[in-house]
């Protein structure tokens, strides 16, 4: 056991976020987000700086993937990194073209990134397929969660199957990279919501000094500190058992809890495109909403775990 | 970062848990629903903490000179889960090994060490805390049991309750006021006080959580050697909040709610409710919690293990293992249905044992205020 990180992960964290002062941040996704567009240009500085192939890797693996996962989310970078350093290479065993957009049968009306991606998996229940996609197989959606959604014009059953069994591990990956995500993003809006809170007067005192106030950030504190071991620890074991399904529960329960709160402690001006609090918050929701919903990663790692 | 155990943390584990299982008597199960205080629990622990002492095993993270074998915290903690998933057989010896030890041996004189380590690294020192007072709970620094020089004594006068296991305790991590013009934090310090000194009285206090879990502690003009005061006079706030920062999450409470959860899910089975999706559902957001709680207590020892100074991480470690406990203590009570509402059925006495864990040890709120404070940094009024 040892939480601290080693020479080569501060030097791939180190890297990544000198990366990603250049190519990301939250002025960037508020322009990006004005136009509906993903950052092709910044997964493409990615993958060029040899970031998306650090899963499969010979001295590096999911840990570090995950890593460099939650650092992109921090940095509010709008592209599905996720996809592409994680599930991708664990589905896979190899990386896939990307952007790589996530999908399942049931939820197939709308796919985050569709519109922009060059692969889509989908969790087809038993199995996983893979499906190529042109541009125009995917019809654009207008979406407030910052992020481009879109419609897919094919059947989500079709493509390549990847074998029975495999749609469990492209699900045990999706809650590993989905954790990963919103780690990063709830690290962002936590950030923003305590130095709000410590500037914000009124009643003649920082907001930040009420206790109702302090309690419930403390409680978020320890719940997205928790998002952040768990994913890391599901990382480091491949993403076996229960364990990306547990980070993947208390990722999405989280994720709403920090929601709520950041959006309740910064007032108004939280809800403003002015405040960069949405940046990192309005794209919990479609973490939320991803890999089943809140309630399937539970019952996935109850099953895992207890064998039902 | 390294989130497996080594081959070698791996053997012990195995080596403890076949100890444990064959120093356990059969009727473990019985004796440990009693709680540490019981007098059954009392005196098996002391008889257990003796041969997982000559074993080594007891106090292997202190240092060499002082009966351990210079082991990193990690160690410490597996002992510190296996026991806890097992009842805690060490009873309240845990609370020796845990914090007062440590603290001694921060704090100490070479005299207190060589005095009060060796008998609990051989299993044979058995502690008790007098912390609490009647007027002085989560506001600690308000405590006002009077401690007044008197030659080479102090003479104590006052109060102290919620003394868990006194009634078994060969000593007290006795904090008193040495300066009578003082109140907050200054002008405290920490006695180590036998248990058996004349003027001293105890009265058990009844409650719903179980035998010998309340006491309340009475002091008149009772005799305490100045040579046993810990740490400096006036200024033993440091020692206090030392000691506090180990004991909080010294109970490996999440290895406990792990192997009850594990119980739990076999009952389930047995009830035919696990297969219920929304069963599943509450079975695996509980896991999550117990994680939850297991790796922020390991970021506690982690830092330790690092050699750092304890950190807020403690308190938000302790929240968590709280809401873990909770989390397993709910859903019990829930799959018992009305068979937990008998005395000493399993989830009855799952849920006395952790029903109080919010409250002991520093409350969820104080928790919450430190967070709040020195992790996250936010203003004070
Ligand atoms: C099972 C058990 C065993 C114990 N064993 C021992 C022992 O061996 N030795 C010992 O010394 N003590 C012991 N205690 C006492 C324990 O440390 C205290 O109960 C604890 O510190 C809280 O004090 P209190 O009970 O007086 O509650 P109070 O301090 O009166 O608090 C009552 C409520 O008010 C809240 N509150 C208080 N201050 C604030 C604040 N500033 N902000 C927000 N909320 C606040 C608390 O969080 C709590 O919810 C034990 C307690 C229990 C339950």
């Amino acid at each position: 056991m040892d939480f601290e990180w080693s020479e080569d992960q501060r030097e791939i964290v180190g890297a990544v976020e000198q990366l990603l002062a250049e190519h990301a941040g939250p002025a960037r996704a508020i322009a990006l987000d004005a136009e509906d567009a993903y950052d092709h240009e910044l997964e493409q500085a990615l993958d060029e700086a040899g970031f998306l192939d650090v899963a499969l890797a010979e001295e590096t693996g999911f840990l570090e993937a995950a890593l460099v996962v939650e650092a992109v989310a921090r940095a509010a970078g709008v592209a599905s990194i996720g996809a592409s350093a994680i599930v991708a290479p664990g589905l896979l065993g190899e990386r896939a073209e990307g952007p790589v957009a996530l999908a399942r049968v049931e939820d197939a009306a709308v796919v985050p990134i569709a519109a922009h991606a060059r692969t889509l998996l989908v969790d087809a229940g038993d199995e996983a397929r893979r499906i190529p996609l042109a541009s125009g197989d995917a019809e654009p959606v207008r979406s407030g969660f910052m992020i481009p959604v879109a419609r897919p014009r094919m059947e989500l059953t079709g493509g390549e199957s990847l074998g029975p069994g495999s749609g469990a591990r492209l699900r045990r990956y999706w809650q590993l990279a989905l954790a990963a995500e919103a780690s990063g993003l709830m690290a962002g809006a936590l950030d923003v919501t305590v130095e709000y809170v410590k500037q914000r007067r009124q009643f003649k005192r920082p907001i930040g000094s009420f206790q109702a106030i302090q309690h419930r950030l403390a409680i978020c504190q320890a719940g997205v500190q928790s998002v952040h071991w768990l994913m890391l620890e599901a990382a480091a074991w491949d993403a076996a058992d229960e364990r990306a399904a547990l980070a993947a529960t208390r990722a999405a329960t989280v994720a709403q809890q920090v929601f709520i709160e950041t959006h309740q402690m910064t007032g108004a001006m939280g809800f403003t495109r002015e405040h960069d609090l949405h940046v990192w918050s309005m794209r919990l929701q479609p973490l939320i909403a991803a890999c089943g919903g809140p309630a399937a990663h539970p019952r996935a790692a109850a099953q895992a775990r207890w064998g039902v | 970062m390294e989130f497996a155990w080594s081959p070698e943390d791996l053997a012990f584990r195995e080596d403890l848990r076949a100890f444990i299982e064959a120093e356990l008597p059969a009727d473990w199960e019985e004796i440990s629903k009693g709680g540490p205080g019981s007098d059954a629990q009392a005196a098996f622990s002391r008889r257990f903490c003796a041969k997982l002492a000559e074993k080594g095993w007891l106090t292997q993270h202190w240092p060499v000179e002082f009966g351990g074998q210079g082991a990193s915290p990690w160690r410490h903690a597996i002992v510190g889960e296996e026991m806890w998933s097992r009842g805690e057989p060490r009873g309240q010896q845990y609370m020796a090994v845990n914090w007062v030890g440590p603290t001694i041996l921060q704090y100490g004189t070479e005299a207190q060490k060589e005095r009060h380590l060796p008998l609990i690294s051989s299993g044979n020192g058995m502690w008790c805390q007098g912390f609490s007072e009647p007027e002085a709970g989560s506001d600690l620094a308000s405590l006002r049991t009077l401690a007044v020089r008197d030659g080479e004594d102090y003479v104590v006068n006052g109060s102290k309750i919620w003394t868990s296991y006194v009634a078994h305790a060969d000593y007290c991590f006795l904090v008193v006021r040495t300066d009578p013009a003082s109140d907050g934090r200054r002008g405290i310090s920490v006695l180590l006080c036998p248990v058996d000194l004349p003027g001293i009285e105890l009265r058990e206090i009844p409650a719903v959580i179980g035998d010998r879990y309340f006491h309340e502690v009475f002091f008149r003009d009772v005799r305490v050697p100045a040579t046993s005061r810990l740490g400096p006079e006036h200024e033993g706030w440091a020692v206090v909040t030392y000691a506090l920062s180990y004991e909080r999450v010294g109970a490996a409470r999440y290895a406990r709610a792990a192997l009850a959860l594990d119980q739990l899910a076999e009952e389930a089975k047995r009830r035919g409710s696990l297969g219920d999706p929304a069963i599943q559902e509450r079975f695996g957001r509980a896991l999550a919690a117990v994680e939850a709680a297991r790796l922020l207590t390991y970021k506690v020892i982690d830092v330790r293990a690092h050699g750092q100074p304890p950190t807020a991480d403690t308190s938000l470690a302790r929240v968590a293992q709280t809401d873990a406990e909770r989390s397993v203590a709910n859903l019990g009570m829930e799959i018992y249905g009305a068979d937990a509402l008998a005395y000493g059925s399993w989830a009855e006495v799952y849920f006395r044992m952790v029903m109080w864990s919010g409250v002991a040890v520093g409350t969820t709120e104080v928790n919450l205020n430190l967070v709040a404070s020195r992790m996250l940094g936010l203003p004070r009024e």
